[in-house]
């Protein structure tokens, strides 16, 4: 494993364990603020999104009938490699706060550290192989 | 017809390394810097781009130099513009054209000079992304961040109400029925959007969502790109046709569903899933075995979808459903996996609203005159409302007209972009299915944009002439001067559209103030009555505080309490259980709201406001320049009564 592999896999549970240190920050201060929100944007759906990505990638998009420009394939993959990113972060933020309130056990760090943890799970979890 | 990527690998680099359809292959040797916006020279095409060669003189260096720094000047200057319009704006005394007659001159000459430059920024067909993209979201900042930095409190009574839902969801630490929140249980029944801003609020350290309410019309439109661009790359490779369809978008999107609401979150996670499928669930005879991986991303994108919003799911549904009928997309997978979380949803956690309200939403099947409705107190009145409306309604039909004429004359773009065409003709199918609170033409609108603004980008651009070999020609003139002034037309348009009724939706820091100390310290069980719930805090407290709202009764009431005002309102008001109180509640929003949707003349809003005031059954309790507050004498009304 490579210092980038180690870091690509490892930093995503690192800016969740930044999160619930800056939780001890004054309420509302910008450094609790930005803490939360890189990590709630993006921790959790870089760490699954790093698992997923080499099945995710192997099979040939759809893509325009046009042929002029040669990276323009690679570059609607790496757009839509950005895009899962957020939106599964935000998915997973959504759900795991909706069980934790039909379970009538909702609290923000509650919300924060089950996300830390899955994302600390997945870090540790072997990347889909391609097939 | 758009094929499998791959198919074309060994055709178009002879020199990828790599084997997979992803940026991070390198599959691309070309330099890296190549990306860069300098490679878009009108003669020297990017790296990866086939065109003819750039040449090596000294004047065409000067030209390529030249090329790549000039989209910063109209760019610069148009945010230059835009900055100083913000900085000189003053909205204390809005007028009823909102932010249209209030905002300083400089806003409309930045947003035309940033108008005239995109279009000359991408009239080459391989211009790079960036520029599309710093244009754009230069448009996003004009239009959605400018009311964050003008008006002091966040707009819009129904981004206050879902305040409310996330303060009862951070209050209660549960989630509640009917029985215990009457209407509102709704929220409680698709709770995600506000689950996960309670999080966000209670981690962050804040005490309510109102700052990210501001700023949500600018992060929620951010959001919306990443999945739009996605959906239109899947169709050309045309940057033309791909920025200014988004271009298109942001413009045409006025409906304001980009405020703090479910589906602002649910329209992004709703056309991701569609560029995914668009994207990776090709015929079924092309499915493999990452199918299953590819469909646990979907389901966890569809999930937030079906725990959020309503409507969004049925139209997600019925999108996948089309596109699994089509030749292309021919896979049931998406679809049936859709269909299994709305069922599982909708049949457990929703059932209650959804059996109390199916019998009404069978009624309105097949009623389009009904469904299409606006309803009861909303006729735009007064000049600054109707231009508004006017200027909707206007730049929607430009839209949907250009996109009809893009589609009729561009034989090849329907060919390639069929999906795209079914895509934008589901929505108008939920006109006949429901009225959804007399709302449904809009959110049609706004479901069908991101198709037709591809078509209707279209109408303004040449045929790229040829989809194989060399990158397409620039736009000549002609098709660069003619389409100019509907572009500007457009852009401009926006601002009236989106916020010409900003006397409606601005609720200034007095009023905010005036109705949050009511609510602090209303009683439990108290009842606040007010004329409309256009204002700050309508549903304040509503897990223990009762709303009542007297211009939303029947016609025929409202003519009741027009006559008698004070005693009417008195005697509607006076059953509140100890220790709760009964307020009355005037502002001016309120006032707004009654006067612009023609509920009110000015008169007789008055007429009420004398009546209440020189009333013995109300006592004012507080009061400063955006409204009075008014307390209920009880007693009063119990002494009247027995005399009777």
């Amino acid at each position: 494993m490579t210092a980038r592999d180690l870091l690509t896999r490892m930093l995503p549970p690192l800016t969740g364990w930044l999160a619930v240190g800056a939780l001890t920050l004054p309420d509302g201060s910008p450094a609790r603020v930005a803490a939360v929100a890189v990590f709630l944007t993006a921790g959790p759906g870089a760490a699954l999104v790093r698992i997923w990505w080499p099945a995710l990638r192997v099979p040939p998009a759809v893509g325009p009938a046009e042929d002029w420009d040669t990276r323009f394939t690679g570059r609607s993959g790496v757009l839509e490699r950005l895009l899962l990113v957020p939106l599964v972060s935000l998915a997973v933020l959504t759900v795991t706060a909706t069980a934790l309130l039909a379970a009538q056990a909702f609290s923000g760090r509650r919300v924060l550290l089950l996300l830390t943890l899955l994302t600390l799970l997945a870090a540790y979890c072997p990347r889909t192989r391609p097939s | 017809m758009p094929g499998p990527e791959g198919d074309r690998r060994d055709r178009r680099d002879g020199r990828g390394r790599g084997t997979a359809g992803d940026g991070g292959s390198g599959r691309d040797a070309s330099p890296p810097d190549a990306t860069a916006p300098g490679g878009a020279d009108p003669r020297a095409p990017q790296a990866g781009v086939r065109g003819p060669s750039g040449g090596t003189g000294p004047r065409t260096s000067a030209r390529r130099r030249w090329s790549a720094v000039w989209p910063v000047g109209p760019l610069a200057v148009a945010l230059t513009l835009w900055a100083y319009a913000v900085r000189t704006t003053h909205v204390t005394e809005l007028d009823d054209f909102g932010l249209v007659s209030a905002v300083h001159p400089a806003y409309w000459a930045g947003l035309a000079v940033l108008a005239a430059g995109f279009w000359f920024t991408v009239r080459r067909p391989d211009r790079a992304d960036a520029w599309g993209l710093a244009y754009v979201l230069g448009l996003l900042v004009m239009q959605r961040a400018t009311q964050a930095l003008v008006y002091p409190t966040p707009l819009h009574a129904w981004a206050w109400k879902h305040d409310a839902v996330v303060g009862h969801l951070l209050t209660d630490g549960g989630l509640r029925t009917g029985a215990e929140l009457g209407d509102m249980a709704v929220y409680d029944q698709w709770p995600g959007f506000f689950a996960a801003q309670a999080a966000v609020v209670r981690l962050a350290g804040v005490e309510n969502t109102l700052t990210l309410m501001s700023w949500w019309p600018l992060l929620s439109s951010v959001l919306v790109l990443a999945p739009l661009v996605l959906i239109h790359r899947t169709f050309t490779q045309d940057r033309r046709l791909i920025w200014t369809g988004v271009w298109l978008f942001c413009v045409g999107n006025w409906v304001g569903q980009d405020y703090f609401s479910p589906q602002s979150l649910a329209l992004t996670l709703h056309l991701a899933v569609l560029a995914l499928v668009l994207r990776r669930f090709p015929g079924a005879e092309h499915r493999g075995s990452r199918q299953a991986v590819w469909t646990t991303v979907l389901v966890t994108l569809m999930v937030p979808v079906v725990l959020s919003h309503q409507l969004t799911p049925v139209v997600l549904i019925v999108s996948l459903g089309v596109l699994a009928l089509t030749r292309r997309h021919r896979d049931g997978v998406p679809f049936l996996a859709a269909v299994a979380l709305f069922a599982a949803w909708n049949l457990t956690a929703s059932l209650p609203f959804l059996s109390a309200a199916l019998p009404e939403m069978l009624a309105s099947v097949g009623d389009i005159g009904a469904n299409v409705e606006t309803g009861y107190g909303t006729t735009p009145t007064g000049a600054g409302a109707v231009t508004a409306s006017w200027a909707a309604r206007a730049l929607s039909a430009t839209v949907v007209a250009l996109a009809v004429l893009g589609a009729l004359r561009r034989p090849e773009l329907r060919r390639q972009a069929r999906p795209l065409l079914l895509l934008t003709g589901v929505p108008p199918l939920l006109i006949a299915a429901n009225g959804y609170g007399s709302e449904m033409i809009f959110r049609v609108l706004m479901f069908m944009l991101p198709g037709a603004a591809f078509f209707a980008a279209a109408a303004l651009l040449p045929r790229s002439g040829g989809t194989r070999g060399a990158v397409p020609p620039p736009t000549p003139a002609r098709w660069l001067w003619l389409p100019l002034p509907v572009v500007l037309a457009v852009t401009l348009a926006f601002v009236p559209s989106y916020a010409g009724k900003d006397r409606l939706s601005y609720f200034p820091p007095a009023e905010a103030a005036l109705v949050g100390d009511l609510v602090e310290s209303a009683p439990d069980g108290s009842l606040v009555a007010a004329a409309n719930r256009n204002y700050p805090q309508a549903y304040g407290d509503y897990w223990r505080l009762d709303h009542y709202w007297f211009l939303e009764e029947d016609p025929a009431k409202v003519e009741r309490i027009l006559s008698r005002p004070a005693r009417t309102l008195a005697l509607d008001m006076k059953d509140v259980a100890e220790p709760g109180r009964a307020y009355l509640l005037f502002t001016e929003g309120q006032r707004a709201d009654a006067e612009m949707n023609g509920r009110l003349t000015g008169a007789e809003w008055r007429r009420v406001e004398k009546s209440v005031a020189t009333s013995a059954y109300f006592r004012r309790v507080a009061h400063n320049r955006a409204g009075t507050v008014y307390e209920l004498d009880v007693r009063a009304v119990a002494v009247e009564e027995d005399a009777r």
